[in-house]
């Protein structure tokens, strides 16, 4: 595949202070453009094998249903020719309703849900699409400065069809208050780039009274894929 | 054409249990194939150990002869309370000449977008004549290059920034 230089603003700055990690942990150096025939043509193989019966279903890993607002997020993965990305491997991870972390290092004062851990992993199907059934996120704080919230989001880290293409980014919910005051959000420049982080709220992928729809598109780097699928 | 790509963010502090499966997975080789070992650990501008950050490597050489792993050719390996993290690669009957042993991917929390690197082996006779690093300026090259141990493995540090800021890379 090809890959063009992404345009300024897109990405998040690598060194953006009010998100305080990143001054010490961003490369300083542009990343240098460079051809590698491995990284454009060729990806590990996802063995449908690796996807455990209720990866796809958050709701359906404990002993009885998790706290919270039950909900189905779904979409499609494309490459920058609007082609489908197909039978990729997906994950996703998020904090519970409450806004805890299913994690050793998350000290955040509220409850833990034993039915819920938060992880998730599917395949994309043969037109791109992927779709998983969780609990809608919480707010948490997260210490970074005073009154630091990070609005809801779900993590997303995709694989693509080659290398290059991998990308984890984080999904948000719309009309959230909590945007204009998170660095993490604001750390990307372009208030485009900024608005496709965020789903859309699906009456149509809404499941009559079982659960709200939330719509996340997803646009991985990359043109010209081989007909052969990758 | 203005591209409609979806942009990053950050893995944040909490991957690690949503993650591990892959770590669990891939962590023992099954094949008889010769195996290396490389070896480093992971750096802020600071010098500072980072001891939350994520190493993934895809290793096209390598899935070939790895065709009882989960998932061959790939490893995730966190990085421990030192910011160090060891990367067992199997090695294909053919040498690998010129071209990096593992393409590497470095996550994050501050890490706004994952960072993109290669790992190449010191005593590979075709570094002179690699692709890859022919197009890398010749005073930055040497980060990108593990070096020999005396017991057998390879050491290869990842910095973040600095003098010895390592070359990250965006593929054409």
């Amino acid at each position: 595949m090809n890959f063009d230089a992404v345009d300024s603003g897109v990405y998040p700055e690598l060194i953006y202070p009010p998100y305080k990690s990143t001054v010490k942990r961003g490369p300083t150096q542009a990343p240098l453009r460079i051809n590698a025939a491995a990284a454009t043509t060729t990806n590990l193989f996802a063995s449908p094998r690796l996807i455990l019966p209720h990866d796809m279903d958050m709701t359906a890993q404990g002993q009885g249903e998790p706290l919270g607002e039950k909900i189905v997020v779904t979409g499609r993965v494309l490459d920058e020719d609007g082609k489908p990305v197909r039978n990729s491997l997906l994950e996703v991870w998020q904090c519970n309703s409450a806004g805890r972390y299913w994690h050793k290092r998350d000290q955040h004062d509220a409850p833990l849900d034993p039915n819920f851990t938060g992880f998730g992993k599917m395949l994309t199907d043969d037109d791109g699409r992927y779709r998983f059934v969780t609990i809608k996120p919480g707010p948490y704080p997260w210490g970074n400065h005073h009154k630091a919230w990070r609005p809801a989001h779900i993590h997303f880290s995709m694989f693509g069809n080659v290398y290059a293409q991998r990308l984890v980014t984080q999904m948000y919910f719309p009309s959230d208050p909590l945007f204009e005051y998170d660095p993490i959000f604001q750390s990307i420049p372009d208030a485009a780039a900024r608005q496709r982080l965020i789903s859309r709220f699906s009456l149509e992928e809404t499941v009559d009274d079982k659960m709200l729809g939330y719509e996340f598109d997803i646009v991985l780097r990359g043109r010209n894929a081989t007909p052969m699928g990758i | 054409m203005t591209s409609k790509i979806t942009t990053s963010q950050t893995i944040g502090p909490f991957p690690h249990e949503a993650w591990r499966w892959a770590v669990d997975m891939t962590a023992n080789v099954e094949s008889s194939a010769p195996k290396i070992v490389v070896k480093g650990a992971i750096f802020d501008g600071d010098g500072v150990a980072i001891n939350d950050a994520w190493v993934e490597t895809w290793m096209p050489d390598s899935a070939p002869v790895e065709t009882a792993h989960a998932i061959p050719g790939y490893r995730r390996v966190p990085s421990n309370d030192e910011g160090g993290f060891s990367l067992q690669i199997t090695m294909p009957q053919a040498a690998i000449t010129g071209k990096p042993v593992a393409y590497v991917t470095v996550f994050a929390r501050g890490l706004t977008k994952h960072q993109f690197t290669a790992v190449f082996l010191e005593d590979d006779a075709g570094l002179a004549q690699s692709e890859i690093l022919v197009q890398v300026p010749q005073q930055r090259r040497d980060t990108l290059i593990a070096k020999k141990q005396a017991d057998g493995s390879y050491l290869w540090n990842i910095n973040m920034q600095g003098a010895q800021e390592t070359v990250f890379f965006d593929y054409i």
